[in-house]
């Protein structure tokens, strides 16, 4: 959580820009994790190596066998995200406005969260079809959640002083709401959006768990159930992992731009 | 020049009387109040007034306040009265400070004034016109600055203006007009946790008077300020209400800050709040710090703990104004007894000789 | 063998992907575990009896009956053995087998194939359907009587993958036709026999003691297209690891398959035998007993084909393996990394 301190003096927004810490991590990451196949003496079908895995990450790109499948995945992530999180938005205002609204609905939002996506995913598979449609849904619903939570939250405890500033220089209901309040929940609408887009990309596996052609999640199907290709299955995994890597560094650089230093 | 008026403070406060009831009767901007430091800046157009109604034998005033009543439910079920038949009303251009022990609705009074808050009882008027929701004739000047923190000064100033619907170039320039009303000029593009708590609150009267009020209402405007950038910020308020044609009611916790800003003090009972005094202040315009150590402020404030006493507690620490000898003396036999000049009492170097 | 498909993949963790780091790691910790695992299980005490794990399929079903028979009966433990049984997905099983943490269980021919091409040493010991599970149904009504006819035709099909992905291409293939030539649908988590029944497709693939069972019991005529006359695929068998058959448990398998073989028998000479045990075991399965023994009795006659009954039961044609080993290989998109041979997928030496 070191970078959600948008308010971090300078010297420490320079040191989270120095790639040395970044460099460090990966390299001791990978040393350890080749050291325990050399240890171990595991096959590459058991535990493929981070050079097997990189050699097959690299072929598998080149070779065309992960960019179709992840373009497919990333298509549903930005799709299901944006729907998710834009009808997140809409509906935590309403609950923050609205204690009638929030006693309503809260029991089925947090019954549709509890309740394992995994579970829901084929049934929304059988009644949306296997294409692009469902993953789209799978991964707004468990956007949703965390998005919509952020909002209410973020808007409910939007200083009373400043909406009561506002009303003193005659902000109309509307005005209010763009003017100050959300501007004042962005720190928190957009927290809620970085754990909503590493969501999203769970929720486009599962959708794709459920059937289909394309994604990531298919690409995980064959590797490991249809053709037993542990490296490319770890290929598979490194790129689901920075492709959630770079969402949410994504969403952070928005948040920066939008948020940016406050008091 | 300036001295030349404080040599002779009686005299001077007759002409500002006398000027400023000859311009309740007139239409404005004639009543305009003479700034003889400095050449006025004018900041208002005189064409956004509202046309004042006759109001037959009750003179015009700029802030009329009539038999106002307002409580407030509670968790027990007996509404707490927060005021009740609170009366009083504010000429055009003058300053009116509301004193009073904690808790009497000091706070509340204003919002009724401007219009944040309904009245269960009575009615506010200004210029002859009653305020039936946030007016745009009052601008409102918090305890805390309530600035924006995701807008730099100049938005944060320009913020009335925008929700008027004025055009971004206009937006534009009156804010940083006003920016350099309140000194700022330079600090434009700054956040305002990177502005100091001073200067915050000079970004928040600068943004009080984007839509050009008529009236400011100040709710303890200075209580978050440290002690040396309270003087500085009162003479600061009184030579940006020179330059603007306005009239201000300013709520206080302090006395001295009250007698070195006001024409009147108006003092409000405890609970239900009342006004039990209507304390007018002699002292010369424009006003020093130098002024503070005179026995008129030792009178004035005797005369206004007088009618404080048995509040339940004591006003703001006087040390921020200097007061404390005057004070002293106020409180024991003889008022002028330990009358001194602190030397670092005039910020703005005004003093001259004196 | 109509759960092949159930998706767990452990490996996969449910988190979001920047904290793969942690998933790995994981992952790690439980190789270390298994392989320690694996160390201790290989020391059987002479004259105790020697403990086995025994890897089914993902659901408990009618369609291990003979397992639950041998064990109900004794015969495993007339055998000397101490029969745990493991409920695994097929992908997970073939690797657990193959680091001999699991020392035997029931594995699809098809995707011992490709697993070995990928050098998890594991070994077919006993054939088990003799007859290739995998079909394409369709309703009768559909008009379609062979593979030639489902050209142009809507198929239901789980995905691109597995057994019955091999199986329709070897089908299409011995009528000159790709799957391309066919309008495919994919159904997620076997919602064919639906999609049949309801006419949303005009046939689907499954298994054939599954979906056409059911939906002949619905009152439907059903056609049903097999492969085994095309390509003789490999079915489900025994399965064990390379490490597992050189080691001190060898003898114990061998009784183990023979065991397992007898309750074969026994149960396809009287079903009710074996739908005694599995009801013992999967006691919900009583609660649909019509179908459940419909199901049960298209498995006993899958066990069996020409070639089991030439050879005896549990015996492995490596001629149809060779067969089967030349068709992947030439596949498009070929699930078969490196060349293999049959030497290298098939053992004989637990066979009676």
């Amino acid at each position: 959580m070191s970078l959600t301190q948008a308010q971090a003096p300078k010297a420490a927004r320079a040191r989270r820009l120095d790639p040395a810490p970044v460099l460090l991590g990966a390299v001791i990451f990978v040393v350890a994790w080749q050291a325990l196949v050399w240890i171990g003496g595991y096959e590459p079908w058991l535990l493929p190596g981070p050079l097997v895995v990189g050699q097959r990450f690299v072929d598998a790109w080149l070779d065309g066998t992960i960019a179709p499948h992840a373009t497919a995945t990333l298509l549903e992530i930005v799709l299901g995200f944006t729907v998710g999180a834009g009808l997140a938005l809409l509906v935590g205002m309403l609950l923050a406005r609205s204690h009638f609204a929030e006693r309503l609905l809260s029991p089925y939002l947090v019954a549709a969260q509890a309740t394992p996506i995994l579970a829901i995913a084929p049934l929304i598979a059988l009644w949306f079809g296997t294409g692009l449609l469902s993953k789209v849904l799978i991964c707004a619903l468990i956007v949703f959640f965390p998005v919509a939570i952020a909002t209410m939250v973020g808007i409910r405890s939007v200083d009373k002083r400043l909406v009561e500033m506002a009303r003193a220089f005659r902000a109309t209901r509307s005005q209010l709401v763009r003017q100050v309040e959300i501007p004042a929940a962005l720190p928190a609408i957009l927290g809620g959006m970085r754990v909503g887009v590493t969501l999203a990309v769970i929720g486009a596996i599962i959708g794709e768990w459920a059937g289909g052609e394309r994604g990531l999640g298919v690409l995980i199907n064959l590797a490991r159930g249809s053709l037993f290709d542990t490296p490319l299955l770890f290929a598979t995994l490194a790129t689901i992992a920075l492709i959630g890597i770079v969402l949410y560094l994504v969403v952070v650089a928005v948040e920066r731009r939008m948020v940016g230093a406050r008091g | 020049m300036g001295e030349g008026r404080a040599a002779r403070p009686g005299r001077a406060r007759a002409e500002r009387r006398l000027t400023r009831r000859r311009g309740a009767r007139r239409p404005w901007p004639a009543c305009r109040r003479p700034t003889p430091d400095r050449a006025p800046v004018r900041l208002h157009a005189p064409a956004r007034r509202p046309a004042r109604p006759e109001t037959g034998d009750r003179p015009l005033a700029s802030i009329d306040v009539a038999d106002l009543a307002r409580s407030f439910p509670t968790a027990t079920g007996t509404p707490l009265v927060a005021l009740d038949g609170v009366a009083f009303r504010v000429p055009e251009r003058q300053v009116v400070a509301i004193v009073g022990p904690n808790g009497c609705g000091k706070s509340t009074l204003l919002r009724l004034v401007g219009g944040l808050l309904p009245v269960d009882r009575g009615t506010v008027s200004l210029d002859g016109t009653p305020v039936v929701g946030p007016d745009p004739r009052v601008g409102f000047v918090f305890q805390e600055s309530r600035l924006m923190p995701w807008r730099d000064a100049v938005a944060n100033v320009a913020f009335p203006l925008e929700l008027a619907g004025r055009s971004a170039s206009e937006r534009l320039a009156r804010a940083r007009e006003l920016l350099a009303l309140v000194g700022l000029a330079e600090f434009a593009g700054a956040r305002p946790h990177q502005l100091s708590g001073g200067m915050r609150q000079r970004v928040a009267i600068a943004r009080a008077l984007a839509l050009e009020p008529s009236v400011l209402l100040l709710d303890e405007p200075f209580s978050a300020l440290d002690a040396l950038t309270r003087e500085r910020f009162g003479v600061e308020l009184l030579r940006i209400w020179q330059e603007t044609a306005t009239t201000i009611l300013i709520v206080t916790h302090s006395v001295s800050e009250a007698i070195f800003l006001a024409d009147r003090v108006l003092v409000l009972s405890p609970r239900p709040g009342q006004v039990v005094a209507d304390i007018p202040v002699n002292l010369p315009r424009p006003r020093r710090l130098s002024m503070l150590d005179t026995a008129v402020v030792s009178v004035t404030a005797a005369a206004i703990r007088a009618n404080l006493a048995g509040a339940a507690d004591e006003p703001a620490p006087e040390e921020a104004w200097g007061l404390q000898p005057a004070l002293a003396a106020s409180r024991g036999r003889d008022p002028l007894e330990g009358v001194g000049v602190p030397a670092w009492f005039d910020p703005f170097g005004r003093e001259g000789g004196a | 063998m109509s759960i092949r498909k159930e998706v767990t993949l452990s490996l996969v963790s449910r988190r979001p992907a920047g904290l793969f780091a942690a998933g790995l790691v994981a992952v790690l910790v439980a190789g270390l575990v298994a392989a320690c695992g694996s160390g201790s299980t290989a020391s059987p005490t002479v004259g105790a009896p020697t403990p086995l794990r025994v890897g089914l399929g993902y659901i408990p079903s009618v369609q291990f009956a003979q397992f639950y028979l041998a064990d109900q009966a004794g015969y495993y433990r007339e055998a000397g053995l101490e029969v745990t049984f493991e409920n695994k997905s097929d992908p997970d099983l073939v690797t657990l087998v193959g680091q001999g943490v699991v020392d035997i269980g029931i594995a699809d021919g098809t995707s011992l194939i490709p697993a070995v091409s990928q050098g998890i040493p594991v070994r077919y010991v006993a054939t088990i359907y003799a007859d290739f599970p995998s079909i394409v149904f369709a309703k009768a009504s559909s008009g379609i009587t062979g593979p030639a006819d489902l050209k142009g035709r809507k198929l239901g099909i789980p995905g691109k993958y597995g057994s019955s992905w091999i199986m329709l291409q070897a089908l299409l293939a011995s009528v000159g036709l790709t799957p391309a030539d066919l309008e495919l649908v994919e159904f997620p988590k076997y919602g064919q026999d639906v999609a049949v029944r309801e006419g949303v497709v005009d046939a689907a693939t499954g298994f054939v003691n599954n979906e056409p069972v059911q939906l002949e019991l619905s009152g439907e005529k059903v056609v049903v297209l097999t492969v085994d006359a095309i390509t003789p695929l490999p079915g489900p068998g025994l399965i064990t690891g390379e490490a597992t058959l050189a080691g001190p448990k060898k003898a114990a398998l061998k009784a183990f398959v023979a065991a397992t073989l007898r309750a074969m028998k026994e149960i396809a000479a009287d079903p009710l035998k074996g739908w005694d045990a599995a009801v013992a075991v999967v006691p919900e399965l009583a609660s649909d007993r019509e179908t459940q023994l419909a199901v049960l009795n298209a498995t006993v006659d899958a066990w069996q084909s020409s070639y089991t009954d030439a050879n005896g039961w549990g015996a492995v044609d490596e001629g149809a393996w060779t067969e089967s080993i030349d068709f992947m290989s030439g596949l498009p998109d070929s699930p078969v990394a490196k060349p293999v041979t049959v030497d290298q997928l098939v053992s004989k030496e637990l066979l009676p």
